[in-house]
Order: structure tokens, then sequence, then C-alpha cells
């Protein structure tokens, strides 16, 4: 059976370039010669609950509540189905319970992992770098997000931040990780920076992977690390 | 202390900030000027016919196009080095008090204190985008400023505003008297959701209008741009020519025109002097970087890349890119990912400047063939003595045009 990626809701869920990590996995999974299908939904196209592997990126307010609306119970029934999920940013926060929306509402999210999403002071911009609790090189990132994010149980972190905010509220980490979902607040193209992650996440959905040369992906890792120590 | 004493001051230090070569002496001398009389804009805007222009993209061109249109008819004072913030719309008042008319580009978040400061006589309005997110504000924000602003315009001011886009027209649709253009461009990669009431936008007739279920919409047009024909009312046709190369020129060359017609220019008139422009402050200038002649551009955000890489398809086959990320240009490089690169299919690319690794990267997964070069030097030593095209971001871009400016 073929693997099957699908970008869910980019117009919606896409206002940091968050259409990369898809083009991304997709490039990797090509280069090794892995068949597989990029499904790209739209408003209005109905959400398939049997792929493999599900992207959610960033947006604003107003779209972060439609594209909720609009995933309802479909991605939930997708991870119960065995999916992998990475969620960026907004779309991380929209995994949770709750998320802050303009004019101090709370909205509830998909309620797929036990997080909820406060609205803080001041927005959290700039260079992220984490130590990743998963065996793959530091994290790197740009992070840009009004909310903060509070687990509700015990869970594990994608990483600790050694620079920048994340997770926020009093806490050094960034994003989550648990069987299925990998969430985080690194931004847009995080898949590019961190070309250990992409594989990472790759292989919990496919196996073991060959190695792949591709060095200006490492390269540009190095630079970016290198730029915030 | 007396306007004119402080204008004087002001000058000095403009002056003296160019002497030590500290830059052009604009934003010291206009700064200077605001801290010695904070009302300047205001005193400087009275008795003077001011036409305001902003938008994320085009708002150099279309204010030098416009300046240069009614420059015919009255002395104009304009911004024309591109400082659009407060100390920048000082200096350029204080530099040409008798003229009579003042034309000014003004960035996105000054249009409430521009509007409010010069009781503006023409608010031209081109277009809302994601631009440097880092440190500007989502598109929606923009929107909601404006439209507070606009909202309490006097009818003795009018608003030339894209029908086109939804966030330009749902703020332009609080004031009173507004003129709607279009130059029939289809969607718009920020406005999935209705700017009125958050839901879903309905896009219609393959992105050319769009309407939502809580009643607002489109509005109607009433100057089109068709081609190379303007069409006005009472059927008026003017016919539109550009010398700067791209769709985007030309419809803010449309937009030029219409508002020299608002100015009183007769619009074939404006429409040929408009014509001649060949470069605006660098922008496809010609620079000579050993063997090579570069074509200068800038692209800043994804709508401005869109439209330089369609333009630049049609140059010549060598490009080179260049990629910076500091304050000016955004620090987050993520908009690589929202750009199509694929026009760029074919040619011979190379990519330098301090992000040069990002665009790498996207370029690799694009499947585009390039070459990583240190500098713009590196790439002509290969390129050689041919044509090619340099498609730069805000602080490379700015860098470089000086180089236009003295060949």
């Amino acid at each position: 059976m073929t693997l099957t990626l699908v970008h869910l809701l980019p117009e919606l869920l896409g206002t940091y370039g968050d259409r990369g990590n898809v083009e991304i996995a997709s490039w990797r999974l090509r280069e090794r010669g892995i068949k597989h299908d990029v499904l790209t939904v739209g408003i209005g196209d109905s959400i398939p609950t049997t792929a493999d592997l599900y992207f959610l990126g960033g947006g604003e307010d107003d779209a972060q509540i439609k594209a909720c609306q609009i995933v309802g119970t479909s991605l939930a029934k997708a991870v119960n189905n065995g999916a992998h999920v990475f969620a960026v940013c907004a779309g991380f926060q929209l995994l949770g319970t709750t998320f802050p929306a303009s004019g101090g509402r709370t909205v509830e999210g998909l309620g797929i992992v036990p997080i909820e999403t406060v609205s803080a002071k001041t927005r959290s911009v700039g260079e992220i770098l984490s130590k990743p609790s998963i065996p793959i090189a530091t994290l790197t990132g740009f992070e840009n997000h009004a909310g903060q994010t509070r687990f509700l149980d015990e869970l594990q972190p994608l990483g600790v931040v050694t620079n920048g905010i994340g997770n926020g509220l009093d806490t050094n980490i960034d994003g989550l990780v648990t069987e299925q979902i990998v969430g985080t607040y690194m931004h847009g193209p995080a898949l590019a920076r961190n070309p250990e992650l992409a594989d990472w996440i790759l292989s919990r959905v496919i196996g073991d992977l060959v190695p792949l040369r591709a060095e200006v992906f490492n390269e540009l890792h190095n630079e970016r690390v290198n730029s915030v120590k | 202390m007396p306007l004119r004493l402080a204008i004087r001051i002001a000058h000095s230090f403009g002056v003296l900030s160019r002497l030590l070569r500290q830059g052009s002496g604009v934003m010291v001398g206009g700064r200077i000027l605001l801290k010695l009389v904070p009302d300047a804009v205001h005193k400087l805007s009275k008795n003077r016919k001011v036409v305001l222009i902003s938008g994320t993209n085009g708002k150099s061109t279309t204010t030098a196009l416009i300046a240069q249109a009614l420059s015919t008819k009255s002395l104009v004072a304009s911004n024309s080095t591109g400082a659009n913030l407060f100390a920048g719309l000082a200096f350029a008042l204080s530099q040409n008090t008798s003229a009579p008319v003042a034309v000014l580009e003004v960035d996105e978040m000054v249009v409430p204190w521009a509007i409010a400061q010069t009781n503006p006589h023409l608010v031209v309005l081109l277009n809302l985008g994601r631009d440097q997110l880092d440190r500007l504000s989502e598109v929606r924000v923009v929107a909601q400023k404006w439209r507070e602003v606009l909202r309490n315009l006097p009818a003795s001011c009018a608003v030339l505003a894209d029908a086109d886009d939804p966030f330009v027209a749902w703020a332009s649709m609080a004031s009173v008297n507004v003129i709607w253009f279009t130059s029939g461009v289809h969607g718009h990669m920020d406005a999935s959701t209705c700017p009125e009431c958050g839901d879903i936008l309905n896009w219609q007739n393959e992105g050319a209008s769009y309407s939502c279920n809580c009643g607002f919409k489109k509005p109607n047009p009433e100057w089109i741009l068709r081609g190379n024909t303007l069409l006005g009312p009472r059927n008026r046709e003017i016919k539109i020519t550009s010398a700067i190369p791209g769709k985007a020129a030309l419809s803010n060359a449309a937009r030029a025109v219409v508002a020299s017609q608002y100015f009183g220019v007769d619009g074939d008139a404006a429409a040929k002097t408009i014509s001649l422009i060949t470069s605006v402050d660098g922008r496809f200038g010609a620079l000579q970087i050993g063997q090579t002649k570069f074509r200068l551009m800038l692209s800043k955000n994804p709508a401005s890349w869109r439209e330089t890489l369609a333009t630049s398809a049609e140059g010549p086959l060598n490009v080179l890119l260049f990629v910076n990320a500091n304050t000016q240009d955004g620090k987050d490089t993520s908009w690589m990912w929202d750009v199509d690169f694929s026009p760029l299919q074919g040619r011979s690319v190379f990519v330098t400047g301090d992000r040069r690794l990002d665009l790498s990267a996207r370029l690799t997964v694009s499947g585009i063939n390039h070459r990583v070069v240190s500098n713009q030097l590196a790439a002509s030593t290969t390129i050689g003595a041919c044509d090619a095209d340099l498609i730069a971001s805000y602080t490379a871009f700015h860098r470089l045009a000086k180089g236009v400016k003295k060949s």
C-alpha cells in the first residue's frame, strides 16, 4: 500500500511557510525512492481518516478557529486508526483541549492530546534552540506565537529549550512527543533546518531509512545552531 | 520653537550626517525636526494638497509615478528615498515648503498617524499581504487599524482603493468617498477567511471575485485596468504603458494615472509622463559588477517574489538571488516556502547572501539546479560578460542600489 501524507488546510494553517514541511518530507522519501502520495486537503474537501502522516501548520486566530471546526473529529479518528501527526505552532495548539482567540475568547480544541494553550502577555518571537528528548541532533527553529502551552498530564516534550521560549509558562520545554504525535513551536520550515527530525518522524511511520546524502540541510542545521550559540 | 528655525537646524544636522557619511541625513534631520516641533508634519501639511500612498508592495514606485505626473503641473514635495516613517515624512515636507502638493509614501502602520497629521486630499491603498511577520503585524491587524481611521475620514478626502484585495476593500469600505480600482488580480494567499466576520471567504470565478455569507463582497470598481487599457467612468479609456517591467508596475502606473486625474492632471498626459519612468530608487536599474551587467530587482515578501520571479522569467538566462535576514528583511526566512520558485526552472541560478543556505535548501527541494556563491563578485566571475538579473532582499537591495545611482 502506498504511503499517504496529508497536508491539512494549508489555506488556513500555512502562515509561516508551513507547506515546506510537507514538501521536505515528500522530497526525502522521493530521494530514497519510497513511493508515496501527498494529499492536500483544502477547505470543502473531505478529510481522510486512514492516511499515514498528517501535517498541520500555523495560522492566525480566525483561521485557526475555522480549521478546528473543519477538522472536527476526523483527525482524532485518523490517530485512532494509527496515523502520525506533525503539528506546528497554531496546529500544535489545535491538538489540545483549548486555545485562546482574539477578544479574550477561549476556544475548544480537537482534544487529541492533554494540553491547553493560554494567551501570554508578550509574543514569543525569535530563534529557538532546544536539546531534543529523542535521539537526534540539537533542534533549531524560529518561533512566533502569542499563546503558551501547558501539559495537563505527564507528557514528553520534544526538547528542552536553551534559547527562546517554546511552550513557555515558566517551563523550558518546547513541543511534545507521543507515540504518534510530534508538536512544536518551531514554525515554518522546521524540517528544513532539522533533517534528523524529519527522518526520525518518517522512520516512525515506515521503519528504518537508508541514509540520505543531502549536505545542504546539514550545513543549514549547523549554521543555524551556531548562529545562536 | 518657530518652525522655520527648527527646519534650518534639522537640515544642518542632515547635511552634517551626510558629510560624516552616516546616511542620507533624512532620518536624522526628520527626527530632530519632530523633536523640536512635534506637530511639524501637521504644520507643514497646512494649505497643501497631500496624497498618501500605502500598501505592502509597490508604494515606492507608485509614489514616484504620482509625484512625477503631478510635477508637470506644480511643485511637489515627496519622500523619494523611501523613508516612509514619521521622520521621513517630516523631512520630505520640510524640504520643499513652497510646493503646494505633497506626495508621500507611508509605512502601513504609520497610515493612521499620517492621516491625522496631514489631513490628506487623497489616500491610495494598494494591497495588504504577509510581510516580515517577526516584526510587523498580521495582515488582519493592519486592516483593522486602517478601517478605524478611514471610518472617520471626511468626504473631502477620497480613498483610491484596490477592490481585488479583500483587506484593502474591507478597510476602505468604512470611508464615505472611495474610488475603487481593479487590475484583475486573482486570489489572495492571506484571505481564506472573511475580514468582516471570520467565516470562510468564498472565492469565485477562479479568484476574480469574493463574497461572504455575512454580506461582505468585492466592491464594483469604477476604474478597471484590462491589458494595457484603463477603463474609467463615462467610457473613459486611457492607454497605459510602463517602461518599468512587470504586471505590478503596469497596475501601479494605472493607479498613478487615476490619482493624477483626481488632482486635475489630464489622464492621457499623466499616462505619457508615467510611461517614460524606467527606474525608481534603483529598482530595475543597471548595476555593473565585474564583467556582468546586472538588472537589480527588489523582493521582500512572498507576493513581491512571485511578481519579480514572473518578470525575471522573461529576462536573461542568468539570475542571482541575494537573501539576507537582517531586521529590515525580517529575521525569519520561513516565507521562502510560500514562494513558488518554479519560474527559475531551466535558468542558470546563483544564490548568495547571509541566508544562502536556507535558500539553497528551498531550491533543492523544488528541484531547481543552482550554485551557492560567497558573494555577487563570485557570481559575476562565473557569469562573465553577460546580462543577468539580480533579485535581492531589502538590505542587500539597498546596499547594491547605491551602485546603480552612481552608474
